[in-house]
């Protein structure tokens, strides 16, 4: 069974997430204090953490820093303020996905969860290299040479989307799609945030970008084989 | 010349300067000159006395020398008067000069020898023609003021004395005595510079002191709007210097107790505002947990409908509808909060416009279950990028759409979108039931229905058209909107093709290209 723990300190929303994911065959840990969200955490390691923002103890952004030094489980922010500077708050502290309260609908969550979990590229196996970074899709491992070079699932996938198809260019529409799961969004902040992030730890230089290479006003591709 | 203009105008310095300098000018020159002529009447009045009194000896002596040349011959009589004229005149051209002029009386009768003689080169010319008039006229003794003029090319301001006198045997004749008037003319002209010179420096001098005296009344004003300036500009911390207790600092207090009121009145406001934007935050914020709760219990009901009885299953369906709207509402009134707080910020991305409205347009034609009216986009490019903020030109082409699509009655909708290097321009044209005049003034206002009687059929929240023309203008570009009852209406939005800049054209017009100005005259 998949578990998933869902931290929020409104009751009756955690209670219902619990309903509508068991209904969808989910097993879940309820937390409502930010505090004891990490405790939960190691002792029953979830597939996949609902975080909510604004949380008793420490706030979920400081949560899902803590857990992401110590584990790339996939993490979804639950929003109610929609500010941008919330969102961009939380993916860059390592948030795979964000949802904004109140969800359009039931389908839309479970489909986002099931996105962050499966496997988005099971179609390709092997290797595959950008630039000087060589992928082996099956082991999910990504090296420099013989370093190994630690990717959230998200960050994985991220650069697998790009390196499989190394002329195309990538728009962030394409991406969201193909990487998220979005049938159709225009918030591009998620793509932006997470390029960042995954530069960071795949480039030289990450002002002068050679794996993930940015094509002014349409999107992104990957960098050209070193 | 423009500059001194445009100094005069705007520096109160200056103007009272350059008045100052003109006053005092017009002020020391006549003074000046009425001095001057005073001191010249007064110096020429005490030559002039010795002067005449020096003629008429002269005069007399004349008389009796010439009577006793009465017999001798005419030679002898031009030697005696030669020597006359020789011993009456200075030698040599020095500074005190005297000379002698024997002139004849024009007309009488013509006599064969000549006894015109004068001393030392003078010019017979030179004696003032109007003084020549009174002396042939009266046998008084005569004088003027005139220039004598000498052969060698020397002029000399000089005084002229004469008188007639007849020359035995040789007809009537006159006598002219010519005094030097150059230590005089000397003394006049040291006046005369000491005057002007005097005058000059008493014009700087005055021109000066106002300056002095002007700059320290202008300063302190010119201090005063400086910081006005300022304190217009934002920095409401910016305060008067106090130094004394004249006028200015009168001025200075009063000015920064209005500015200390004015920056509590605004920091009271901003407080107030700030409040108001957290509360609003807050509420939302409040709002949307137990709304999402709501939304997933209604779906968990909703989706067992099938075995509810009808009543209860129509219900859940009301329940989820309405669901729907009241999150639509609770999005929109936050959007106006955050224009309201001018929170309100342009996340700028480039894209291409018509794939965005192919887009929106294909949502609704999905959307809508029952008598779509086709929605059309025409464009005569096939892709305009344009740098926008997406998710705000999204929203507002979904608003007109929408809203196009509630007021259509079925009819087609038309796209139009034209693209100008700087501008774009995207209208969006309904044949419906149209707006009137007064409806159009109101179209923008929040909560505005054009029909209140009307079905809500869209079940819009009646905010859109005002949060459209909100971003619109965010972008820094326009909403217009055209109709006429029975006619459709006609909705243009014109955006700047880069973020930032601003609109100085309207590639589509409000008014649509196919309303004719006669079809509302039938």
């Amino acid at each position: 069974m998949t578990l998933i723990l869902v931290v929020d300190d409104d009751q009756d929303l955690a209670e219902m997430l619990g309903i509508v994911l068991t209904s969808s065959g989910f097993d879940v840990d309820l937390v409502s204090r930010g505090d004891e969200a990490l405790e939960v955490f190691r002792n029953n390691p979830p597939d996949l953490v609902l975080l909510d923002v604004m949380l008793p103890g420490i706030d979920g952004i400081e949560v899902c820093r803590l857990i992401r030094k110590e584990s790339m489980v996939p993490i979804v922010m639950l929003s109610a303020k929609g500010e941008t500077q919330d969102i961009v708050r939380g993916l860059e502290a390592g948030a795979d996905d964000y949802m904004q309260k109140p969800f359009r609908d039931k389908a839309e969550l479970i489909a986002r969860i099931r996105t962050r979990l499966r496997r988005t590229n099971a179609d390709v196996t092997g290797l595959l290299s950008i630039g000087d970074i060589t992928i082996d899709v099956t082991a999910h491992e990504v090296r420099r040479g013989t370093t190994l070079i630690q990717l959230t699932r998200l960050e994985f996938d991220l650069l697998v989307a790009l390196a499989k198809d190394p002329g195309r260019v990538f728009t962030r529409d394409a991406l969201l799609s193909e990487v998220w799961g979005y049938r159709q969004t225009t918030d591009t902040r998620l793509v932006n945030v997470h390029v960042q992030r995954l530069r960071s730890k795949v480039e030289h230089d990450a002002d002068r970008p050679e794996i993930v290479m940015t094509v002014r006003g349409v999107g992104y591709k990957a960098g050209g084989t070193a | 010349m423009n500059r001194l203009q445009r100094s005069l105008k705007h520096s109160l310095a200056t103007r009272v300067i350059l008045s100052t300098l003109l006053l005092s000018l017009s002020v020391v020159t006549l003074t000046g000159s009425a001095l001057y002529s005073r001191l010249t009447d007064g110096i020429l009045a005490t030559s002039l006395d010795s002067s005449l009194a020096e003629a008429r000896y002269t005069f007399f002596n004349a008389e009796y020398q010439l009577l006793a040349t009465q017999g001798m011959s005419v030679d002898d009589r031009k030697i005696a008067l030669a020597e006359f004229v020789v011993s009456t005149s200075t030698q040599g051209i020095n500074e005190e000069r005297r000379e002698v002029i024997f002139v004849k009386t024009p007309g009488g009768t013509p006599t064969k020898n000549s006894y015109e003689m004068s001393s030392n080169v003078i010019k017979n010319s030179s004696i003032p023609k109007g003084l020549r008039q009174q002396v042939q006229k009266t046998g008084k003794v005569q004088y003027a003021y005139g220039l004598a003029l000498y052969n060698n090319g020397i002029r000399i301001e000089s005084l002229f004395v004469g008188q007639r006198i007849n020359i035995p045997a040789g007809g009537r004749y006159e006598i002219y005595i010519v005094f030097s008037l150059k230590n005089q003319t000397a003394t006049m002209d040291l006046i005369k510079n000491s005057l002007l010179i005097t005058g000059i420096a008493l014009v700087l001098l005055i021109g000066l002191i106002t300056w002095l005296v002007v700059r320290q009344v202008v300063r302190p004003v010119r201090e005063a709007a400086r910081i006005a300036n300022q304190f217009t500009q934002g920095d409401f911390a910016q305060r008067m210097k106090v130094v004394s207790t004249d006028e200015m600092a009168t001025l200075a207090t009063s000015y920064n107790e209005m500015a200390l009121s004015i920056e509590q009145q605004i920091t009271r406001l901003e407080h107030l505002s700030r409040v108001q934007q957290r509360f609003v935050s807050d509420v939302t914020h409040e709002l949307r947990t137990p709304l999402t709760t709501l939304r997933m219990a209604s779906e968990v009901i909703h989706n067992q409908r099938d075995s509810f009885d009808p009543l209860i299953a129509r219900s859940s369906e009301l329940l989820v509808a309405q669901l729907d709207r009241f999150e639509r509402l609770l999005e929109d009134l936050l959007e106006v909060s955050r224009f309201d707080a001018e929170v309100a910020v342009l996340e700028p991305v480039d894209f291409d416009v018509i794939t965005l409205i192919k887009r929106c347009a294909n949502d609704f034609d999905l959307a809508s279950n029952f008598a779509t009216p086709e929605i059309q986009v025409l464009s005569d490019q096939e892709v305009v990028t344009i740098n926008a903020d997406i998710r705000r030109v999204e929203r507002i082409m979904r608003n007109l759409l929408s809203n196009a699509l509630d007021h259509a009655e079925g009819k087609q909708i038309v796209v139009r979108v034209v693209a100008t290097d700087t501008e774009v321009g995207i209208g969006v044209r309904d044949y419906g039931a149209g707006l009137d005049e007064s409806a159009l003034i109101r179209v923008f206002d929040r909560f505005w229905r054009a029909d209140p009687s009307r079905a809500r059929v869209r079940g819009g929240t009646g905010l859109g058209l005002s949060i459209a023309l909100e971003d619109a203008r965010l972008h820094n570009g326009e909403l217009d909107a055209w109709g006429r009852p029975e006619q459709g209406a006609h909705f243009v939005l014109t955006l700047p093709r880069r973020a930032g800049e601003l609109i100085n054209s309207r590639p589509i017009k409000a008014t649509p290209e196919d309303f004719h100005q006669e079809i509302f005259y039938q």
